[in-house]
């Protein structure tokens, strides 16, 4: 560091600092924390031990909930691929400038409204006697649908454009390949690393939900982040190692997802 | 004899603008390479498009080997297409882009293979095979393009602006290259380009194109002896313009002083532009006896051109271009006669259209 930038120099290092520590302090002490025999009234907790772990794996309601988790992860990458995929080629495909935008600001809304907002919709219409299914497995599903349709939508137009997509396929089209087939042999392929990426992403996204899946998810179709709340009334180390399962999930899918744009931005 | 591609009194008008191309016919023979240049926004890549199938016209129709196609998608016409960035398919090696064509028409995997290989032997590239298009240079793309587009026998080949994304010095090259490939192939050709130079050069015949109109159709050697007026005259190679009045039978009054010429049956007063080629302007080293059409002045600029020097000379009355092998000085030059071409005057409306 320089003489000269030393003021400033310090004044960044010291709120990078700051703002490393209260992103990476929590982590860190629930990690330590669910390794700890006890945890009461001290900086640290005492002890070493695995019990914790155990206990979260043999928890029944944690267990449900987590495969649960994972079967609402599942089915709504799987639907945003079957609807997120063709919508996002549609807008990339839309000659008019005016369809276009149309469709981003439609994707964008979601995002602009708070999830609050749209739990407190979803428990308006589907608490009403035409539509009672509020607390099903599949408006929960639904609602992460919702949640991360947009960012699906969004990425995948977008890297369309970037790889000049449109282009290709009108070359395929001369070549003489139909429809399907340059779907195929042309889309597909250019799109797999982006949709592969997109779909960790939207793992994520779905993984971490609490907002809106605690206030519409039923008894019995309770997420992985609703139940870890209620971990918090009981032991210290239970809460943590609860908590780093989920942590470890969510990082993982946001790691990778990271590196396959990664991948995908050498290949382009 | 039946058109290999045509237009039959084509419009197209895009989508809530004025631009498009209106009125178009053109044939394209058999064999025949017709370049369509123009500057940009003059419609010339919209010519394109209609024949590909990317656009569909509003009005008239495309015909393909006499057939009607003016409906069809771009994959039914069976037209090659080499495209400006090339399109070559990141994912597939060089192999693989040439033998899709063959793969969506349902040939076998060792067939398509073998026959792909040919066509990149063909334009010399059997080497590289099996590399991915990132991995090939521009000329390479280019020659990988040209072979896909050729490899399914097409009944046409569209090249849009197929030298603009090369080097200068490989332009020359493949230009050949592009020229040579499609004698060989015998096949009615579309170029699409804004270098005059690379049409005149290569096509049987020149579509000039001005807001979206065929404004002339000629071959390179009519074009650049008669264009059919001043603008296209100063779009196509270099050339002297001067504003001109016809003064009589056989002469012609500029500021420059009067010349003698055909005047074509031109009524006296007529308000022409007399153009002169550069290269058909007499350098003169010695002043000579002062004579109609003769003119002396002084060198203003003398350009190096290594075969050629482009010379400014300034003489009464204006500014004369002139190109000559000769390395001596220049005292006076003369217009013969026949070097004089005279085009309506370009502020006279005609054609419809009037220029600023």
């Amino acid at each position: 560091m320089t003489a000269q930038g030393n003021g400033d120099g310090a004044a960044m290092a010291f709120v990078t600092i700051l703002y490393l520590l209260f992103l990476f302090a929590p982590m860190a002490l629930l990690f330590v924390g669910s390794f700890g025999e006890s945890w009461t009234n001290t900086l640290l907790p005492s002890g070493f031990t695995w019990r914790w772990y155990v206990e979260v794996a043999s928890d029944s309601s944690f267990r449900r909930a987590f495969v649960t988790s994972l079967e609402v992860v599942g089915l709504t990458c799987l639907l945003n691929v079957l609807i997120g995929l063709p919508l996002a080629y549609a807008i990339q495909a839309a000659a008019r400038r005016g369809v276009r935008l149309a469709a981003r600001l439609m994707t964008l809304l979601p995002i602009a409204v708070p999830d609050l907002v749209l739990a407190f919709g979803f428990i308006l219409v589907f608490s009403s006697d035409a539509l009672p299914w509020l607390g099903s497995f599949w408006l929960l599903v639904a609602g992460h649908l919702v949640l991360t349709l947009p960012y699906t939508v969004n990425t995948l137009a977008a890297d369309m454009q970037q790889l000049r997509l449109a282009e290709f396929e009108q070359a395929a089209a001369t070549l003489g390949a139909s429809f399907p087939a340059r779907f195929r042999d042309v889309v597909l392929p250019l799109v797999s690393t982006s949709l592969l990426s997109a779909m960790l992403t939207v793992a994520a996204l779905s993984i971490g939900e609490f907002q809106l899946s605690n206030l519409i998810a039923g008894f019995f179709s309770r997420t992985y982040p609703i139940v870890l709340l209620q971990a918090f009334y009981g032991a210290t180390g239970f809460a943590c190692a609860a908590t780093v399962v989920l942590l470890v999930l969510a990082v993982a899918a946001s790691l990778l997802s990271s590196a396959t744009t990664r991948l995908a931005g050498r290949a382009a | 004899m039946i058109a290999a591609m045509a237009y039959q009194g084509v419009s197209y008008r895009y989508p809530s603008s004025d631009a498009g191309v209106f009125d178009i016919d053109l044939a394209i023979g058999e064999g025949e390479l017709v370049a369509v240049i123009g500057a940009s926004g003059s419609g010339k890549t919209t010519m394109l498009k209609l024949l590909a199938g990317f656009v569909l016209p509003d009005r008239g129709r495309i015909a393909i080997g006499g057939r009607d196609v003016t409906g069809l998608a771009a994959e039914a016409r069976n037209l090659g297409v080499v495209f400006q960035s090339y399109a070559l398919f990141p994912h597939m090696t060089a192999l693989d882009n040439v033998a899709y064509p063959l793969k969506v028409r349902g040939i076998g995997r060792a067939e398509r293979r073998r026959e792909a290989a040919d066509a990149l032997a063909r334009v010399g590239l059997d080497q590289r095979a099996g590399h991915h298009p990132a991995a090939l240079s521009g000329g390479q793309q280019q020659r990988v393009a040209l072979a896909r587009a050729l490899v399914f026998r097409p009944h046409g080949l569209l090249l849009d602006e197929p030298l603009s994304a090369l080097d200068p010095g490989l332009r020359i090259e493949m230009r050949d290259e592009i020229l040579r490939v499609q004698r060989e192939a015998g096949i009615a050709t579309l170029l699409v380009t804004h270098d005059q130079e690379e049409a005149l050069s290569i096509a049987d015949r020149v579509c000039v194109m001005r807001d979206g109109r065929l404004v002339q159709v000629a071959t390179p050697r009519e074009l650049y002896d008669r264009p059919a007026d001043a603008e296209i005259a100063g779009f196509v190679g270099q050339s002297n313009l001067w504003r001109g009045t016809v003064a009589g039978e056989g002469q012609v009054a500029t500021a420059l002083g009067a010349f003698a010429c055909d005047t074509g049956g031109l009524a006296p007063g007529a308000a022409v532009t007399v153009l002169v080629r550069p290269e058909r302007v007499l350098p003169l080293a010695a002043l000579e006896p002062a004579r109609p059409g003769l003119l002396p002045g002084r060198i203003v600029a003398d350009r190096f051109l290594g075969a050629a020097r482009r010379i400014d000379f300034a003489v009464t009355g204006g500014l004369v271009r002139l190109e000559t092998h000769s390395q001596e000085s220049v005292a006076a030059v003369a217009i013969p006669p026949s070097a004089i071409r005279l085009l309506p005057d370009p502020n006279v409306p005609h054609g419809g259209r009037t220029r600023p």
